[in-house]
């Protein structure tokens, strides 16, 4: 017999280090003596997006379009350091890092342009388009280029540090404030337990993810369809099978992942409740988009057919074994 | 060591080969053909895929020789001097990549399945998708990028140089 539940999954994620553990990154940016902008950053790409966002943040800051900065990224001998790409912190972390360091380099073009411009201050004064100019009088108005001519051989840069600001817990209570920020999601599922096979399927999810401010939706729109993936793998299928320490399921034919029939058409609602101490009010959503698949699948069996799996992950061996204890527990206590 | 004649993006080799090579081994060591990847190395992850006489297979399954005088595709192959095929288009529009290891594999099966359908349905595209896995996108985005494919394939036919 095929059996529909739903279920619902929430959590609340803290993101980066954590536990008063510093957690610093940073970022340098340059005006190159050709009046280009590049971004150096040790963020690692692995997929996620990351150097397209910093990117984006960067064009923001500075007024330019992201095909105008050149991203130097991952060369540990020019780079500086970003962190981990983990934790889901290199939105939040090093999204804040790159602001500062852009909005150090304004700051630096606008005394210039004050001076070479002959300004009484930098009042009005605009960043945009690869120009500094006075907005109530743009004739008044100096060129990246020229700027990067008056700063002659040595050419302007300039960095930008963010440590993020967490505490350590109290080892005795385990209270405390470990983390900064959090981020919060809800998924919700139907399945549908085929009862005789042991085989569950999703036929609906639906996720909602605070994400702070989308700085670009379709990778958190991916982001979110990856860890569904992930935390569906999680839930059902994937079992390392470890016997002593030895990995006993090292392939694909034992270790199953999820392939493209086993997802359903995702529904992704993003949040934005912007954090005042994100850039652009952004947070990382990497892990928190994962982490509430699987309890909200565990919800919907339940739902479906009356079985509390505490074991992942639920392989129909598993289910079918669950569906029949309780069914003789249920038989033994006289309540069918 | 044993010659054998086969045709890679529409250009004939004929290559020295070690009896016991793989075809993969073929296509990224000798012919530097390497946007085709080895993820499991046995045909499980589809990451290898590659078009040989317009089938899909895995070609990390294929032994070198049985390459003889076929006709295969790979992702080097999809590229035309006048741009990305509407396949690879699609996918960047769509954000459907993440890491990347898997699309090249990806592109190839979605080819296979285009070239004999240009309308699939969503469960079609996943059906034609379900030897390649994919760790990082969880699919539905590849399978927008397929589906959007397919409607500029049936607008501008298929644009691959071959
Ligand atoms: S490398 Fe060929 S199928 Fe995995
Ligand atoms: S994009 Fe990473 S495996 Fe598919």
């Amino acid at each position: 017999m095929k059996k529909r539940g739903i279920g619902i999954g929430s959590t609340f994620y803290g993101t980066g280090y954590g536990n008063g553990f510093p957690d610093v990154s940073k970022a340098i940016v340059e005006l190159s003596q050709e009046g280009e902008i590049v971004l150096y950053v040790g963020a690692t790409e692995v997929g996620q997006g990351a150097k397209t966002i910093l990117t984006q943040m960067a064009a923001e800051v500075l007024g330019v379009s992201v095909e105008d900065i050149t991203l130097v990224c991952e060369d540990t001998s020019i780079t500086p350091d970003a962190g981990t790409a983990a934790a889901s912190r290199q939105t939040y972390n090093t999204g804040n890092a790159i602001k500062r360091a852009c909005e150090n380099l304004r700051d630096e073009m606008i005394k210039i342009a004050v001076k070479q411009l002959g300004l009484n201050s930098s009042i009005g004064v605009k960043v945009e388009n690869k120009k500094v100019y006075l907005n109530i009088f743009p004739d008044k108005k100096v060129s990246f280029k020229e700027i990067a001519n008056l700063q002659g051989e040595e050419t302007l840069k300039t960095e930008g540090i963010f440590t993020a600001q967490t505490t350590k817990m109290d080892e005795e209570t385990g209270q405390g404030a470990p983390y900064w920020p959090y981020t919060f999601s809800v998924y919700g599922v139907e399945v549908e337990v085929d009862t005789e096979t042991g085989l569950v399927e999703i036929t609906k999810a639906v996720c909602a993810q605070d994400v702070g401010k989308a700085i670009n939706p379709k990778l958190i729109e991916g982001q979110i369809d990856g860890g569904f993936a992930m935390g569906l793998g999680y839930a059902i299928f994937e079992d390392l099978g470890l016997h002593n320490g030895e990995i006993k399921h090292n392939r694909f034919t034992n270790y199953l992942i999820p392939t493209a029939l086993d997802v359903p058409d995702l529904d992704k609602i993003i949040i934005e409740a912007p954090e005042t101490t994100a850039p652009y009010g952004a947070k990382g959503i990497g892990e928190p988009v994962m982490i509430a698949v699987a309890p909200a699948i565990l919800n919907a069996i339940y739902n479906a057919v009356g079985v509390r799996i505490t074991e992942i992950p639920i392989t129909p061996e598993r289910l079918l074994k669950a569906i029949k204890d309780n069914g003789k527990n249920k038989l033994e206590e006289g309540k069918i | 060591m044993k010659k054998i004649n086969l045709k890679v993006n529409g250009v004939d080799y004929s290559v020295e080969i070690e009896e016991d090579v793989r075809l993969l081994d073929v296509l990224r060591n000798q012919l530097r053909l390497t946007g085709t990847k080895e993820g499991c190395g046995e045909g499980e992850c589809g990451a290898c895929t590659i078009i040989m006489d317009g089938v899909t297979v895995n070609s990390c399954m294929v032994m070198a020789f049985q390459a003889e005088g076929k006709e295969i595709i790979t992702i080097e192959g999809m590229a035309t001097k006048s741009g990305l095929h509407p396949i690879q288009r699609a996918f960047l529009e769509e954000g459907a990549v993440q890491c990347g290891f898997c699309i090249p594999g990806m592109v190839l099966s979605a080819k296979a399945l285009l070239d004999k359908n240009l309308t699939p349905n969503r469960e079609e595209i996943r059906e034609a998708i379900s030897g390649n896995l994919c760790r990082c996108t969880g699919y539905n985005k590849i399978v927008d990028a397929i589906d959007k494919a397919s409607k500029y394939m049936g607008k501008e036919g298929d644009v691959n140089g071959i």
